[in-house]
């Protein structure tokens, strides 16, 4: 079986799953706009300066609590199963396509939330759905890798979060960058560079993800 | 090398050179305070000049002074008097009108002699014109070229105005930063060579690595907020490169809690060694892509991460490089201490 077709398999296996607990996926939704509405409810106005960092603080938040199940919620002699029957790096890559499908999604569902509570200020829709691409592939690729780690050991969602919130920062900052020119509050001539900047630093996460992962599968 | 003790004692011996050399040669002569500081144009002035380091009367030839405005302009001082070794009154006149269109335009002092060398006090005094004809300027200007500069040939670093004596912590904090990039590097290498061998030695010298990159880093960052404080006004100023430190630190932080929430020490060598590699890719945009996009207070904003070539003259560099080697030296040291001391641990502990 070549890798895409398992990939593929497994990713439809994760999707399944989610979609029969149907309790974890409807837990993140709930999460979302529950979050949405305590920040409308403290802030009432939001300003747009405001509105762009609350957008990327919610999703880091729901990022984390989405993805710390990666490589929980099946037990580990499943685990050890599907790693003898496929290719180990499939399993990851098929959790990380899924996840970063997931955060998009979930991007797109905080978008809407804000923008029903606080108003729509994004002015370069184009843009700022490249932003959230990225976004979501670069929160994706480093906390599914890194719950990999932390499902390792006990106390998994708080070593997840300290373990991921510094090497995710870079891509924050570019992030709010990048979304900032969106929402139209500041005008920079460099995009290109910042758009490349967040492939380039996606690229590298994902390309130590999966020179590291045959070390960490195996115990 | 772990257990030799002759890079420890080159060590010890660099860095006791570092703190003689970089603490006692003194500072170059320079220019501390000008008074008045402004001026209006058609006015005679006597300005008031504080040097620092300076011994104006052992200058041996009669001391000059200019006022320059540009390089093809410069006014000559009609009169000085040297009161003591640290205070000069220079009498200068300014012309009516000044071969500049703008209102206000500022002037650049030296004072040079033989003895002290050519002193230089950038923006010292500004001068405001009521009138703007920069046609008559030209035609008034009483051009006095400056020429026949002397070079102080003492041994001595630098004077620079904001610098001052801080310049000193040329050689703390900036080889602190570079043999934590070291030590970083050799942890990361170690960690390799765990994955790639499984032999636990490797795990042991990777954290004790770590641990001296991670003391060094803080050191650094002391060392640089306090440089910080001094010259730019605070000892944190949100500025791109004291934030990426912060939280590359964040990140060996989170390396050692991994560590220690591990029992099994096989389980923990080999996820801190899989997390010390990830961090570290991560790490690349942090410290050398993201503060060479970004404007920043710290020296070689938009290129090099550190300074330019223009930083350093060559007394500061037989002091400079010899630190450098000096503080890594160090920094293998305490590494080696760490690792000692983990080895015994390990070695009580298997033999219960």
């Amino acid at each position: 079986m070549n890798m895409g077709k398992e990939i593929w398999n497994l990713l439809r296996k994760d999707l399944m799953l989610e979609l029969r607990m149907g309790y974890a996926l409807s837990g993140i939704f709930l999460y979302v706009f529950s979050t949405v509405f305590i920040v409308f409810a403290s802030f009432i106005q939001l300003p747009n300066t405001v509105w762009n960092i609350l957008f990327w603080v919610v999703l880091l938040f729901a990022s984390v609590n989405a993805i710390v199940k990666s490589f929980v919620q099946e037990s580990g002699n499943r685990q050890l199963y599907y790693y003898s029957l496929v290719n180990p790096v499939s399993v990851l890559l098929a959790k990380m396509a899924y996840n970063v499908g997931l955060l998009f999604l979930i991007s797109l569902l905080i978008w809407a939330g804000l923008a029903f509570v606080g108003g729509n200020p994004v002015r370069d829709p184009e843009l700022f759905l490249l932003a959230m691409f990225l976004g979501s592939s670069g929160f994706a690729i480093t906390f599914t890798f890194i719950s990999a780690i932390s499902a390792k050991a006990d106390h998994n969602a708080t070593l997840l979060a300290i373990m991921s919130f510094p090497l995710v920062i870079p891509i924050l900052m570019t992030l709010v960058k990048l979304s900032a020119n969106a929402l139209g509050l500041m005008n920079d001539t460099g995009l290109q560079k910042d758009i490349i900047l967040l492939c380039a630093m996606d690229g590298l996460l994902l390309g130590a993800a999966l020179i590291l992962f045959p070390f960490l599968w195996t115990d | 090398m772990v257990y030799q003790t002759w890079w420890k004692a080159l060590g010890v011996v660099l860095l006791v050179y570092t703190f003689i050399a970089g603490l006692l040669i003194p500072l170059k002569p320079g220019i501390s305070s000008v008074h008045p500081s402004n001026a209006t144009a058609g006015e005679e002035v006597i300005l008031e000049i504080k040097g620092y380091n300076t011994f104006f009367t052992q200058s041996g030839a009669p001391l000059r002074a200019w006022l320059k405005m540009d390089d093809t302009h410069a006014l000559g001082a009609s009169e000085i008097e040297i009161v003591d070794n640290q205070h000069v009154k220079a009498r200068f006149y300014f012309p009516a009108f000044l071969p500049d269109s703008g209102r206000v335009r500022d002037f650049t002092l030296l004072l040079d002699d033989p003895f002290n060398g050519t002193c230089v006090l950038p923006s010292a005094v500004f001068i405001t014109q009521d009138s703007i004809d920069p046609a008559m300027g030209k035609a008034q200007w009483v051009n006095a070229p400056i020429k026949g500069l002397h070079a102080n040939s003492r041994l001595s670093f630098p004077f620079r105005n904001i610098l001052k004596e801080s310049i000193r912590n040329t050689y703390f904090h900036v080889p602190l930063w570079f043999s934590m990039i070291f030590l970083f590097l050799f942890s990361v290498a170690y960690s390799i060579k765990y994955l790639r061998t499984g032999a636990h030695d490797h795990d042991r010298r990777a954290h004790a690595l770590a641990v001296g990159g991670v003391l060094f880093g803080i050191m650094g960052l002391v060392t640089g907020a306090i440089w910080a404080k001094n010259t730019w006004g605070a000892y944190w100023s949100w500025d791109v490169k004291q934030n990426m430190t912060a939280i590359a630190l964040l990140i060996y932080f989170a390396y050692f809690i991994l560590r220690g929430s591990f029992e099994d020490p096989e389980k923990r060598a080999r996820l801190a060694a899989v997390y010390n590699l990830f961090a570290f890719v991560a790490l690349i945009p942090l410290i050398y892509v993201i503060p060479r996009l970004t404007d920043s207070l710290h020296p070689g904003s938009g290129g090099n991460p550190a300074f330019g070539s223009d930083d350093l003259d060559n007394t500061m560099r037989m002091v400079f490089y010899p630190a450098i080697i000096g503080w890594t030296l160090l920094g293998f040291w305490i590494a080696s201490v760490v690792y000692r001391i983990e080895t015994l641990r390990d070695r009580v502990l298997e033999s219960y």
